[in-house]
């Protein structure tokens, strides 16, 4: 039966005086997809080596199911970890390796023999199970980890970049696999990963980490549409951030640019910064005027073709340079660098930021 | 037939193919094999010779030789001094084997988990022994013994042995261990395993060849062991190249070449029982 998690208040000094994860709370609920998100030394590894009970925390406690766990050792936490090297045991097969955790829960030959059969049945490994883990491909190593880690049933599962060394292709086609997974098993999965498009697009809540700590947790689209930090809103996707000072409901970021506030903002005063998504941003020709406070005029600097889309780079008529994402409505209506512009947007989307 | 490399040719014959068609290529091969074939007429003359010594029926090698006989190994095996120094040499050789495995795989393993201060001097002090002659170790021993008064017992000849096969181990067991992957032992424990569990069914597999490496080190050098030997073995109880360095004093005859080719074909043995029994081989292809 898989579980909830808390951490409360965690953090992990090195010896030496690294401080690799820093006060970190956050609740993993019952069948979650949870992703742990964030640049490469933020601290997701060491946070999640800390719930397996690889390293124990320096304070804070973690709790299962509301039981403290803080200070059980790593092999009775019944936890089931997918390493980012597989770490699959080279001295056993297939099999072997799949039936460890069973073995070592004393379970017979016969139902040991029957789990994994299903295990690698699941993970598509079937008649694989002779092999050596040095003859397998690297998705089909991935697999066999998988499926030593779901074979035992456990209340949690860890996954660490498990997806880091695939190809782009096999990368996509796994995550899929594992999403689907783990929605049949209702497991309770904590996935690490520094890949923003794999964090959005497979869990249900994300923690974005930054320097050990925890900057937001939230759905993928509130992480997306509502980033409370400039760190959050500068990290995942392409955004513009402006700073200013407030003028009544207004923004002014400088160089000429008031930018009007949204409706829940007006009030308050002193410094500010708002991100807003270049694809929030409409590009039009030209226009005769542009209203105050939600549009401004142009002029394309450069172009990058996405495919559906275009990015272009235009530079505001004070200086500033905004992204700009438009849909690839076709060859005749796309802008070209020199081309003068008007930018819309609606206030309500701009995000107002924390620094 | 020439310009099509077969797939069956093992690789460097097809790039030789490639790069030399026509009749030159046999003669790369022939020298290849001319050179492999010196280095083992190099490797195994010294055997060849000693066999050639045992079966011969004089005492002294004569060309071309006389005939061939086995009275040197029943000159050999019926002598109850070299028998009783065959059987000794073998249990201080099973027993350093034992010692100097158990202590040496230990030690390696907290040397290179342990995280102690000063490990490298540690190592180093472990491996001296190796760069030491052998006879000096032997004579401190000898006089440490006189010192303590106690005596040459068997256990203080398997100490001096074990003493300068240590470092055999500790060096194979320290390789495997470098190119160990700690992760496979969480992984392990994350499966349920408890540390003590995990060593027997992860660790210690694989560290097994390193382990088993340095054991039939011990165990050779052991039985070959000569200058420790000679300061520490006890009159009446002596190995088996103590024994044979006495008789070279006053006899020279086959039976030399009858306790060597004995002795290659125990370490012989040895090697392939272990590769038999815990299985060396199925390391090699990881
Ligand atoms: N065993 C250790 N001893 C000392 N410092 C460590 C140790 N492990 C990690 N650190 C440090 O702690 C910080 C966080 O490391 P961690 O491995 O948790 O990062 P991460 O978010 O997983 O990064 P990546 O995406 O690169 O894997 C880093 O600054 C790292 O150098
Ligand atoms: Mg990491």
């Amino acid at each position: 039966m898989s579980a909830s998690i808390e951490i409360a208040g965690v953090s992990k000094v090195y010896d030496g005086g690294v401080r690799a994860v820093d006060a970190v709370a956050m609740d993993v609920r019952q069948g979650e997809f949870f992703s742990l998100l964030g640049p490469s030394g933020c601290g997701k590894t060491t946070t999640l080596r800390m719930i397996a009970g690889f390293e124990t925390p320096s304070s804070g406690a973690i709790r299962v199911d509301g039981a403290d766990i803080t200070h059980v050792p790593a092999h009775k936490r019944d936890m089931g970890m997918v390493f980012q090297n597989y770490a699959l045991f080279p001295h056993r097969t297939v099999a072997e390796n799949v039936a460890f955790g069973l073995r070592m829960r004393g379970l017979d030959k016969a139902t040991i023999a029957a789990k994994v059969k299903a295990a690698l049945a699941m993970v598509e490994l079937s008649g694989l199970e002779d092999r050596r883990p040095a003859q397998l491909s690297g998705g089909q190593q991935q697999r066999v980890a998988l499926a030593r880690a779901i074979v035992i049933a456990p209340r949690v599962l860890l996954c660490d970049e498990p997806l880091g060394a695939l190809d782009k292709k096999l990368r996509q086609q796994m995550q899929f696999e594992l999403k689907q997974l783990q929605k049949k098993l209702g497991l309770t999965l904590v996935f690490v990963t520094h890949d923003q498009e794999e964090a959005l697009a497979m869990s249900d809540r994300i923690a974005v980490m930054n320097g050990g700590r925890v900057e937001q947790v939230g759905t993928p689209t509130e992480i997306y549409n509502q980033p409370t930090t400039r760190f959050v809103a500068d990290f995942i996707g392409d955004t513009n951030i402006f700073r200013g000072e407030r003028v009544g409901p207004n923004l002014d970021v400088g160089k000429g640019l008031i930018l009007a506030l949204p409706p829940s903002e007006m009030q308050g005063t002193g410094v500010l910064s708002v991100a807003l998504r270049p694809e929030k941003i409409r590009l039009i020709p030209r226009a005769e005027s542009a209203a105050a406070g939600s549009s401004a005029h142009g002029i394309v600097e450069n172009t990058n073709f996405l495919g559906g889309a275009v990015l272009y780079r235009v530079e505001l008529a004070g200086g500033h340079r905004v992204l700009v994402q438009q849909p690839n409505a076709g060859t005749s209506r796309l802008f070209v660098p020199g081309n003068g512009v008007t930018l819309e947007w609606t206030p309500a989307d701009l995000v107002v930021l924390k620094d | 037939m020439q310009t099509t490399a077969s797939p069956s040719l093992p690789a460097a014959q097809q790039t030789a193919s490639v790069r030399a068609p026509g009749p030159a290529r046999p003669y790369g091969r022939y020298l290849y094999l001319a050179i492999n074939i010196a280095i083992l007429v190099f490797l195994l003359a010294p055997i060849a010779i000693v066999v050639v010594f045992a079966l011969n029926p004089t005492p002294f090698i004569q060309f071309p030789p006389v005939g061939v006989s086995l009275r040197w190994f029943e000159k050999f095996f019926a002598s109850r001094d070299f028998m009783h120094a065959l059987g000794f040499s073998l249990e201080v050789a099973v027993l350093t084997t034992l010692s100097a495995t158990a202590l040496g795989a230990s030690a390696a393993l907290a040397l290179a988990r342990g995280n102690l201060p000063g490990a490298r001097l540690i190592v180093a002090t472990m491996l001296s022994p190796l760069m030491l002659p052998a006879i000096l170790t032997g004579l401190a021993l000898f006089q440490t013994y006189v010192l303590l008064d106690v005596g040459r017992p068997t256990w203080g000849l398997v100490a001096g042995h074990t003493l300068v096969t240590l470092p055999y181990v500790v060096r194979t067991t320290l390789a495997v261990l470098h190119n160990f992957d700690l992760r496979l032992e969480e992984a392990a424990q994350n499966l349920g395993a408890s540390p003590v569990r995990t060593f027997f069914e992860v660790t210690l597999p694989l560290i097994k060849p390193g382990v088993l490496a340095g054991a039939i080190f011990a165990f050779i050098v052991s039985f070959d062991q000569f200058p420790v030997s000679l300061f520490l073995v006890s009159p009446g109880n002596e190995t088996l190249p103590v024994t044979l360095f006495n008789y070279l004093k006053f006899d020279l005859d086959g039976t030399i070449g009858a306790a060597s080719v004995v002795s290659i074909v125990l370490a012989f043995v040895v090697v392939i029982g272990l590769d038999r029994t815990v299985g060396l081989r199925s390391y090699v292809k990881l």
